[in-house]
């Protein structure tokens, strides 16, 4: 679709305009949300929140209600978007696939030293499994908020066994979606994932990291084109190595792949070394391209 | 003329509806509750006649208020001593050593009966006003609960779960009339966390829920010696209301207030010199004319929420079928950028 190699700049554009609205629409009414429905509770009084300065409003459960509505529009128009739009465009990448929770596990493993990642695609198994995780819970609030929200406007006296479900549905996947949002902070945390966060604001994701970690979808992007693997060899000799690193995956790749990481870390901490190796990368790049 | 005015709602009629409301399954609401507001037209309501309310002047206790007192005398546990002092905000509202105290509402008092001495054109006049919950037809104390402690139902009463109420008092700030009233130191908070979370029970009428459960009459219903209060069909006790009402040429109470309730007060005399007279106190709530819904405020946002899920849906379809129609032609320039 939109994905692409931005090789001039050394970059692979990974989520276009629109994902990103759709994650910023979900990801800020979802915080709107949590800190309104705790103002539910009661509790903005009891603890004092109301009295700081500029948060008077949140010890009116009329006020709070409605700015929990406003999200709550935005959260659900944005939700129904994503599903439907991204379902009839075919768009399955983030859909958990066969072995993704025992690849899982290898792959937390190696967050913590043990054992080494395998090649991804664009999304980490882990990802997935955590993206149908978090569909499922903003579906069970989507639904018990509706249910909530029908039965405060018109249903009131809506059978009482659909409300206590509704509510408790709606109090229990709260819970979760506050834990899933914390281990959706505490995953960027991670040394690995953090060239990853970029895309999240910009939409794309330096080419050499993609190149290390997402062989698999760059190789992709790349629609079945060499893979030029390092900067350091010859032209005429990378083909053969690439074109295995594409089908077998040698025992020696994830050495390289290791070392470049190593690298990459190292000139973590320094955006213009960065834009240094990029040159040089995109300078290996076009000539094994062309 | 009392006799005439007299429960044309005998017994049998409202048993009949008792019955029928508690035959109607929670299917039969859904297409009943569409008209805004108007969710329990269908149920009970009562009547309570001012121009018959002598207060029981005679008696130790009004007879209402007795016979409230009675049913539910033990309703609440004995508070655990001490009771948890509730942090940062420390308010604690203990009234079990006051169970007595029948002048106000409190957890131990759903019924009071007030006493106004209105000056009218015609000079002083007294009047008793019994106090209860108005089991309002949308009531924000029963939608708002976080927990659905508060539940409004078929038959229209207005019903807390003191086993699953946390004591937040939601539903009093919510209230107009300040009616629910909390016992610290009892319930299902004590079991969680009761420093942080929680305190107490919120308890208020019920409309004897269980004795209509039962097929008997709410105790103050029952008790009235002249039968100033009574219970019925939402449609016959408005008819009723009316009909008094245009007889003494006088007013009503509860039809309109708070976006509607089934408890609806007839009077001579008017509410708004009623309201003027009234002593308002924490525990004695006012008779304001016309009181607003203020979750009226909330339904246009929260119609939009509701909309919102074919909002998104709409913009989807047409967002995935412009991708389409000019999709051939972008992907191509995608893959030209590639090359």
């Amino acid at each position: 679709m939109t994905e692409k190699i931005w090789e001039e700049k050394g970059l692979v554009v990974r989520h276009n305009f629109l994902e990103l609205l759709e994650h910023w629409a979900i990801a800020l009414s979802g915080f709107v949300l949590i800190i309104t429905g705790l103002f539910q509770m009661p509790l903005a009084n009891r603890y004092y929140i109301s009295s700081l300065p500029g948060l008077a409003w949140s010890g009116d459960f009329i006020i709070s209600l409605n700015v929990h509505y406003a999200a709550s529009a935005i959260f659900v128009a944005a939700a129904f978007f994503h599903v439907i739009y991204h379902g009839i465009l075919g768009e399955r990448g983030m859909l958990p696939q066969k072995g993704d929770l025992k690849t899982s596990i290898t792959v937390v493993k190696s967050f913590f030293g043990k054992g080494e990642e395998p090649p991804f695609h664009k999304y980490l198994p882990e990802q997935r499994l955590a993206y149908i995780g978090m569909i499922f819970i903003i579906a069970m609030l989507i639904i018990s908020g509706l249910v909530k929200t029908y039965k405060n406007i018109y249903a009131p006296d809506l059978s009482e066994g659909i409300v206590f479900l509704a509510t408790w549905v709606h109090i229990t996947f709260f819970i979760l979606f506050v834990l899933a949002f914390i281990g959706h902070m505490a995953a960027i945390i991670l040394k690995p994932n953090r060239p990853m966060v970029r895309a999240i604001f910009t939409g794309s994701v330096r080419l050499d990291y993609a190149r290390h970690r997402h062989p698999l979808w760059v190789a992709e992007l790349e629609g079945g084109r060499k893979i030029p693997a390092t900067v350091e060899p010859a032209v005429e000799e990378i083909s053969e190595e690439t074109v295995e690193a594409e089908t077998v995956k040698t025992s020696t790749e994830p050495e390289m792949l290791l070392q470049k990481k190593a690298d990459l870390q190292e000139a973590d901490e320094s955006e213009d070394l960065y834009a240094e190796t990029q040159e040089e990368d995109v300078g290996g790049t076009d000539k094994t391209s062309d | 003329m009392k006799k005439e005015l007299l429960p044309k709602i005998s017994r049998r009629s409202f048993l009949k509806t008792s019955a029928g409301i508690t035959a109607a399954s929670g299917l039969t609401v859904l297409p009943m509750a569409k008209k805004a507001h108007g969710a329990t037209s269908g149920g009970l309501a009562t009547l309570i006649d001012l121009s018959l309310c002598d207060g029981c002047v005679d008696w130790e206790m009004p007879a209402c208020v007795s016979s409230c007192k009675t049913i539910n005398k033990d309703v609440i546990p004995e508070p655990v001593n001490p009771i948890p002092q509730p942090w940062p905000r420390k308010t604690i509202e203990d009234w079990s050593k006051k169970k007595d105290v029948f002048n106000r509402l409190t957890p131990y008092n759903y019924l009071y009966v007030q006493k106004a001495d209105v000056e009218t054109e015609d000079g002083k006049r007294t009047v008793f006003i019994p106090r209860r919950c108005m089991h309002c037809d949308n009531p924000a104390c029963a939608t708002i609960c976080p927990f659905s402690a508060n539940h409004k139902m078929k038959n229209g009463a207005v019903v807390i779960d003191y086993d699953l109420c946390f004591g937040g008092a939601k539903c009093r700030t919510v209230c107009p009339w300040a009616i629910p009233q909390r016992q610290s130191g009892v319930g299902v908070y004590l079991q969680v966390l009761p420093d942080f979370m929680g305190n107490g029970v919120m308890y208020k009428c019920d409309l004897c829920h269980e004795r209509l459960a039962e097929g008997k009459l709410p105790g103050c219903v029952e008790a009235c010696p002249r039968k100033a209060l009574l219970i019925g069909p939402h449609r016959e006790i408005f008819a009723l209301a009316e009909e008094r009402a245009k007889q003494m040429n006088g007013y009503i109470y509860g039809k309109t207030e708070n976006g509607g309730t089934s408890t609806l007060y007839v009077s001579p005399v008017s509410f708004d010199l009623i309201n003027k007279a009234l002593i308002k106190k924490p525990g004695e709530p006012d008779m304001k004319p016309d009181v607003q819904r203020r979750m009226v405020k909330t339904d246009g946002p929260g119609r939009i929420v509701l909309a919102s899920p074919i909002l998104g849906a709409a913009a989807g379809l047409i967002g995935a079928f412009k991708w389409f129609s000019r999709g051939k032609g972008g992907t191509k320039g995608g893959e030209k950028d590639n090359d």
